[in-house]
């Protein structure tokens, strides 16, 4: 059994950088300062992604300010609107309001990765917003129908990644997590299968991980198990492992083994032991584990020791123990 | 205090801190800003009194010597006569001693650990507890801010209190989680969570709601905020208020804001003792939306109790007439077919808003309420 891991969202600011950050928004210490701090944050993030060996790495996405700013603010198209809850959680998005058809900037999302990603593009994992969640949480003024536009946001996301992939970058996220809260029927459920099938055209022979969390997958497997991508991932906390059905010889599937919303910690044995059961049952490739919701959601502590899970699962399941 | 016809009108959580109280409690000398704010506003409301020393001393630059508690005490008049001024007939303090409504009530409790902070949106945070025992109350706690204000009020008092869904809701689960048996997924999740929901009501909110109506408190607003965070949860928050407010005889009312009503509904009535839904309305009201529509809901359940609307929307500086004002009082009573049943507020608390600017927002209320009532009680032919 192949089991990859890696962490799916954004890590937590320490607390020095928490407090630096809001210095900085008091006019307390320099921007020169404070990226100083990212820089050195962002070392330690790869370094515990090295620690706990993950597959691929992220440097935690520390600068990102929510999933859609880095595209709502380069793409022609979108102005940053009004505090959104994001999902069942006490944090917020600014929501992107849509005024005309997007049009990509080349080179714009690539400035603002992190730049510690730069230097092993292969391992990265670049983590974009899915067409659907996209499409689904921006106020669209543009004119466009829903689906249509879910669509367009499938090729220019297909474009971010064919550019990424030319220097380098080989695994890519979607963070779709509107495909479980509000599953897509119809013409929706065939434009996000057209969106996906744009990416897919541009991968290149690189990964492409939808991952999902916020509600249950099950009602959602329909349009799931339609997308032609290279994993889907689902969160554990929200989907009850013993409903998902049987399957046979699918893409990989990823598993949210770490529940953010609580500081308790997972037993690596009840993940192996979940994980052996789905491998009989749905048959994948092979498996991501990672955390489901985002990390951030803990402070960094907190994170740090609930995100070992992932090297001591694995262990587990090495290890052939039994729970 | 102002005799009470129709639309009396209420505050409903905190406000901006003045310059000078801010100076003042760190111990800083003011500043000309901060003495000049304080001559104002000590010339238009008069509100010193006792504490016209420390007044002041505070404008002598003697912040050290006044301290912080005589300074919180003195924003605490400022406050009440601030929101008596314009003819509120419940007020508060401005929520003068507190910076925020999770992290003082947590401290006052056993069983929590304070774990980091948490990114809200951009490079604003907030610091979040794990629950790791059962909880255990500590001591009542907001009593002696409490006492202060039934000591100093002249329009009637009125307790704000974060309610136990939310603060359940705020803080991570790992006591009542870990005593789940198997895989943490949703069921087990959702019975930890009822279980620290009502635990915290009964064992850390009901004995600070006994000590506050001791203390002469009669109407006590219970903050829950989290309750649109996870709207198939609204049974949780109805199981909590009834648990905290169990046996208690006081006026109960509950502020919910920026949540879709409807989704809560019909679990939120279940809330029994619950006396008033002092609700947001004014930031979702736009001429492409009627924001207080919601209200027939209410009239097709046939629930009774009264309505504290929000008539300003707090995250805008634009200051409603007083037309506006009653024209949403209208269309509310209208919706509800019985205009008795309301109370007139601004959406939540107006700290996001400078005090001027807040100001001119309750005289507006104000106004805009006596414009409702003069047209229901003298109706044009």
């Amino acid at each position: 059994m192949r089991v990859r891991t890696g962490l799916t969202g954004p890590f937590p600011r320490s607390e020095t950088l928490v407090a630096a950050t809001r210095d900085l928004d008091r006019g307390r210490t320099t921007p020169e300062a404070v990226e100083a701090l990212y820089a050195a944050a962002e070392r330690e993030i790869l370094a515990l992604e090295e620690r706990l060996g993950l597959d691929t790495i992220t440097a935690g996405y520390l600068r990102w300010a929510d999933l859609f700013r880095p595209l709502a603010e380069t793409w022609e198209g979108f102005t940053v609107g009004p505090l959104t809850r994001w999902f069942e959680t006490n944090t917020f998005y600014r929501q992107p309001i849509l005024h005309a058809p997007p049009v990509r900037v080349p080179g714009a999302l690539a400035a603002r990765l992190p730049a510690a990603l730069r230097g092993d593009p292969a391992r990265a994992r670049v983590i974009l917003p899915g067409p659907y969640t996209f499409a689904g949480l921006l106020d669209n003024r543009s004119g466009e129908t829903e689906s249509a536009l879910v669509h367009r946001l499938g090729r220019l996301l297909g474009e971010e990644v064919r550019e990424l992939r030319g220097v380098g970058f080989a695994t890519f996220q979607f963070t779709d997590p509107w495909l479980v809260v509000r599953p897509p029927d119809g013409p929706r459920a065939e434009a996000v299968v057209a969106g996906y099938r744009a990416i897919q055209a541009a991968l290149d022979g690189g990964t492409s991980i939808v991952w999902t969390y916020g509600a249950d997958a099950i009602p959602a497997l329909g349009v799931l198990d339609r997308l032609p991508v290279s994993a889907v991932g689902v969160d554990l906390a929200d989907t009850d492992p013993e409903r998902i059905p049987e399957g046979r010889d699918g893409p990989s599937l990823g598993l949210g083994v770490i529940d953010p919303r609580t500081t308790l910690g997972e037993d690596p044995m009840e993940v192996a032991h979940l994980v052996r059961a789905l491998e009989k049952r749905r048959r994948p490739s092979s498996f991501w584990l990672g955390p489901g919701m985002p990390l951030d959601l803990l402070p960094y502590e907190p994170a740090t020791r609930k995100v070992q899970l992932l090297r001591s699962a694995r262990e587990a399941l090495d290890g052939g123990g039994s729970a | 205090m102002t005799a009470r016809g129709l639309f009396p009108a209420q505050e409903i959580g905190s406000l901006a801190k003045p310059r000078w109280q801010l100076l003042g409690q760190r111990g800083e000398p003011l500043d000309e800003q901060a003495r000049g704010e304080l001559r104002a506003a000590d010339a238009r409301l008069g509100f010193a009194g006792e504490l016209a020393p420390a007044r002041d001393a505070l404008l002598d630059g003697r912040s050290r010597e006044v301290g912080a508690e005589t300074v919180r005490d003195l924003a605490a008049l400022f406050f009440l006569r601030y929101l008596e001024a314009p003819g509120l007939h419940r007020v508060y303090d401005g929520e003068a001693r507190r910076i925020e409504m999770y992290e003082y009530p947590i401290r006052q409790m056993h069983g929590f650990e304070f774990q980091g902070h948490v990114r809200s949106f951009d490079s604003k945070y907030y610091l979040k507890a794990a629950v790791t025992e059962e909880v255990r109350l500590e001591r009542p706690y907001h009593v002696e801010e409490f006492e202060f204000v039934r000591t100093h009020a002249r329009a009637e008092p009125k307790l704000p209190i974060t309610g136990p869904y939310t603060l359940a809701d705020w803080s991570y689960n790992e006591h009542y989680l870990a005593r789940q048996r198997g895989w943490k997924g949703r069921t087990a999740r959702r019975a930890a969570q009822r279980e620290f929901v009502v635990d915290l009501a009964r064992r850390a909110i009901r004995p600070t709601l006994a000590a506050l109506i001791a203390a002469g408190c009669r109407v006590i607003q219970i903050d829950e905020p989290a309750a649109g965070t996870h709207p198939d949860e609204a049974d949780l928050v109805v199981e909590g208020f009834n648990a905290a407010t169990d046996g208690l005889d006081a006026e109960f009312t509950m502020h919910i804001c920026f949540s879709n009503y409807r989704d809560l509904l019909p679990a939120l009535l279940e809330a029994k003792r619950c006396r008033q839904w002092a609700w947001e309305f004014a930031n979702r009201d736009s001429p492409e939306h009627d924001g207080y529509e919601v209200l027939r809901v209410l009239r097709e359940y046939g629930d009774t109790r009264e309505i504290g609307l929000g008539v300003l929307d707090v995250h805008r500086d634009a200051v409603e007439t007083p037309e506006r004002v009653a024209e949403r009082i209208g269309r509310a009573a209208k919706y509800l077919g019985d205009p008795g049943r309301l109370w007139i507020n601004p959406d939540c608390g107006l700290r996001t808003r400078t005090l001027e600017v807040a100001r001119a927002k309750l005289e507006a209320m104000v106004q805009g309420a006596a414009l409702a009532r003069a047209a229901i009680e003298s109706p044009r032919r």
